[in-house]
């Protein structure tokens, strides 16, 4: 019966992941080729590398790459500054209308971003900042999810630890920067690699807030690059895919297991 | 050299600790003495600056440091738990408040070293806490609370996680290093052994409050209070009513004698090097009255064995029964 069960359950782990991995295998099958294989399947098929640089040379990809990696990276940065202090607040202080803030910040958990597209743009609109790294960034600057996160991770470490750590002569951003950080390090291991691919896949909003190639990212990029108008061409659009994701991927294959014990650590599923 | 004087706590409507009023001169080991839950913690807290008294003042070196943050009150700690930081390796561990308060590196490097030398622990300085033992654990806490070369040293049961027999060898051990380097020790403890052993002076505390101070002797030989005297020594004194008052005498002083107080024997409980026997000494009619007594060897009694006991009366001492107080003829000093 277990074994049955078993082996079920590690059939359907392996269907599970074939079934997710056949678009990223298509667009390396795609890209790799000539367009006539783009929709046929042939083992003699001529490998090639023309896709990429048409790709590269159709649209700005340096200056997208450069702009998600700008936005990607000050929406880090300025998550775990935010969130390491509003979570250790919510952890460690005692101060008035703590559990409302914290209330506060968990309601935010259920409340979609994309239902504030319209107000978020009037925001930035009244700001000045349409088409800014900022404008792409502002909204997410802090996130309920990382503060949350860290919450719990914060309240796990020990006070005679923190009491410790007072004894010896530390306190506030010292103590929290000597003490809690490393301590926590999975739990901020782990909540980058979330930040980082929702943020550098991220798209709708991207789209309704920047113009010009000055602040648009590599998904708004791709989209109008292989938009129907310009004539879709699956070999080219897969070449530009893996340019996008490129550094994505490679970042998580290197850092695999690194990544993921510290989901296991952090319990994020 | 650090003086409590009239601290308490109170947490919501419960006085936690009451009035506390103790003194520690320089170089003297003092033990905080009391069952879980009677505020012992929670004073050595209060000193450290972790908890901040509601009433009362505490001086350190003649300065008032009542309300003066832990960092800043100079102080050595041990936790029970070790509170070893996960992340450093041991040398990290011994440095980090030295670092913390930028000491100079060659200084640092300097008492990194005499520190190693005193616990011994030279080979493990690059190693995580979790790849020590238990009681290795604990000479890195204690080497971190030396190394910053503070005067007063607070320990919270440092030993209490240890097995029985490291923690007979650390206490040899913490109490030759504090004569040694001459540290004051404030030793927060529920084992009146350690107290006992260790301790040049005993604060013994019941329920938020002090119940008695004085040399370990003392407290074993003028007890205080019915609850002093319960609480020092093992088997606990034994209380036996007597008109208004209290008799206590304790099991070892009681020998079984012919011509004594009549008993009959309850139990009996072999130690190996002695034996304690329970009996019942109430004479007929009366409700049951039990002692315990210290049989040395192993003692061949039967269950309603009649015996004798008998104890001299030096070895006698009285308390009010309203106010469960000593009423013994204090020595005049």
């Amino acid at each position: 019966m277990s074994t049955w069960f078993q082996l079920l359950s590690k059939l359907s782990a392996y269907l599970l992941g074939i079934i997710w991995v056949l678009p990223l295998l298509y667009a390396f099958w795609a890209a790799f080729h000539p367009p006539e294989y783009a929709t046929q399947f042939s083992l003699t098929a001529p490998l090639t590398l023309e896709n990429f640089v048409s790709a590269w040379d159709q649209a700005p990809f340096y200056r997208y790459m450069l702009n998600t990696i700008v936005i990607t990276t000050l929406i880090l940065v300025s998550q775990l500054f935010v969130c390491t202090l509003a979570g250790y607040a919510l952890a460690r202080e005692n101060f008035f209308g703590r559990g409302f803030a914290l209330a506060l910040v968990l309601t935010q958990l259920m409340v979609m971003p994309e239902v504030l597209i319209v107000e978020n743009y009037k925001t930035l609109s009244d700001l000045g900042q349409i088409d800014t790294y900022l404008g792409v960034g502002l909204p997410y600057l802090a996130s309920a999810f990382g503060i949350f996160l860290l919450r719990q991770t914060f309240k796990t470490v020990p006070q005679e630890l923190e009491d410790a750590a007072r004894v010896e002569g530390l306190s506030g951003l010292s103590l929290i920067w000597k003490v809690f950080v490393p301590l926590a390090f999975p739990t901020y291991l782990a909540f980058s690699l979330v930040s980082i691919s929702y943020h550098w896949n991220n798209f709708l909003w991207p789209l309704v807030v920047t113009n010009t190639v000055a602040s648009r990212p590599l998904t708004v990029g791709m989209a109008i690059f292989g938009a129907p108008e310009s004539g879709v061409d699956w070999s080219v659009i897969s070449a530009g895919t893996l340019i996008a994701i490129g550094p994505l991927l490679a970042l998580f294959l290197v850092f695999q297991r690194q990544f993921i014990q510290s989901f296991m650590h952090a319990g994020i599923k | 050299m650090l003086k409590v004087e009239g601290v308490s706590r109170i947490f919501g409507d419960k006085k936690v600790v009451d009035d506390l009023n103790f003194a520690v001169e320089d170089g003297e080991f003092v033990a905080l003495l009391g069952p879980s839950g009677c505020g012992k913690s929670t004073s050595l807290k209060m000193i450290a600056g972790l908890e901040d008294p509601n009433t009362g003042t505490i001086e350190l070196d003649g300065k008032d440091i009542t309300h003066l943050g832990p960092g800043q009150r100079k102080l050595g700690m041990v936790f029970q738990s070790y509170a070893l930081f996960p992340h450093l390796s041991v040398k990290e561990n011994i440095l980090f408040g030295l670092k913390a308060r930028k000491v100079q590196k060659d200084e640092q490097q300097k008492r990194l070293t005499s520190v190693v030398d005193l616990v011994g622990l030279g080979e493990h300085l690059e190693k995580k806490p979790g790849q020590l033992s238990g009681g290795q654990c604990q000479r890195v806490a204690l080497a971190r609370a030396i190394v910053s070369e503070a005067n007063l040293c607070l320990m919270d049961e440092p030993l209490s996680n240890l097995d029985a027999k490291l923690r007979n060898e650390m206490r040899t051990e913490i109490r030759a290093l504090q004569q040694r380097l001459g540290m004051s020790v404030i030793y927060v403890t529920h084992d009146q052994v350690e107290a006992m052993s260790m301790a040049d002076k005993i604060v013994l505390m019941n329920d938020g409050r002090i119940e008695q101070i004085g040399l370990p002797e003392d407290l074993y030989n003028r007890p205080a209070t019915v609850f002093a005297a319960q609480f020092i020594g093992s088997p606990p004194m034994n209380i036996i009513p007597a008109g208004d008052k209290l008799l206590g005498v304790r099991p070892e002083h009681i020998r079984i004698e012919d011509g004594g107080m009549p008993g009959r024997v309850i139990s009996c409980d072999y130690h190996g090097a002695d034996t304690i026997v329970l009996a019942d000494i109430s004479s007929n009619g009366d409700t049951e009255s039990l002692v315990k007594l210290r049989y040395p060897g192993h003692a061949l009694f039967t269950a309603e064995q009649n015996i004798s006991i008998h104890w001299k009366p030096e070895f006698e001492h009285q308390f009010s029964s309203s106010t469960r107080t000593s009423i013994d003829a204090q020595p005049t000093n």
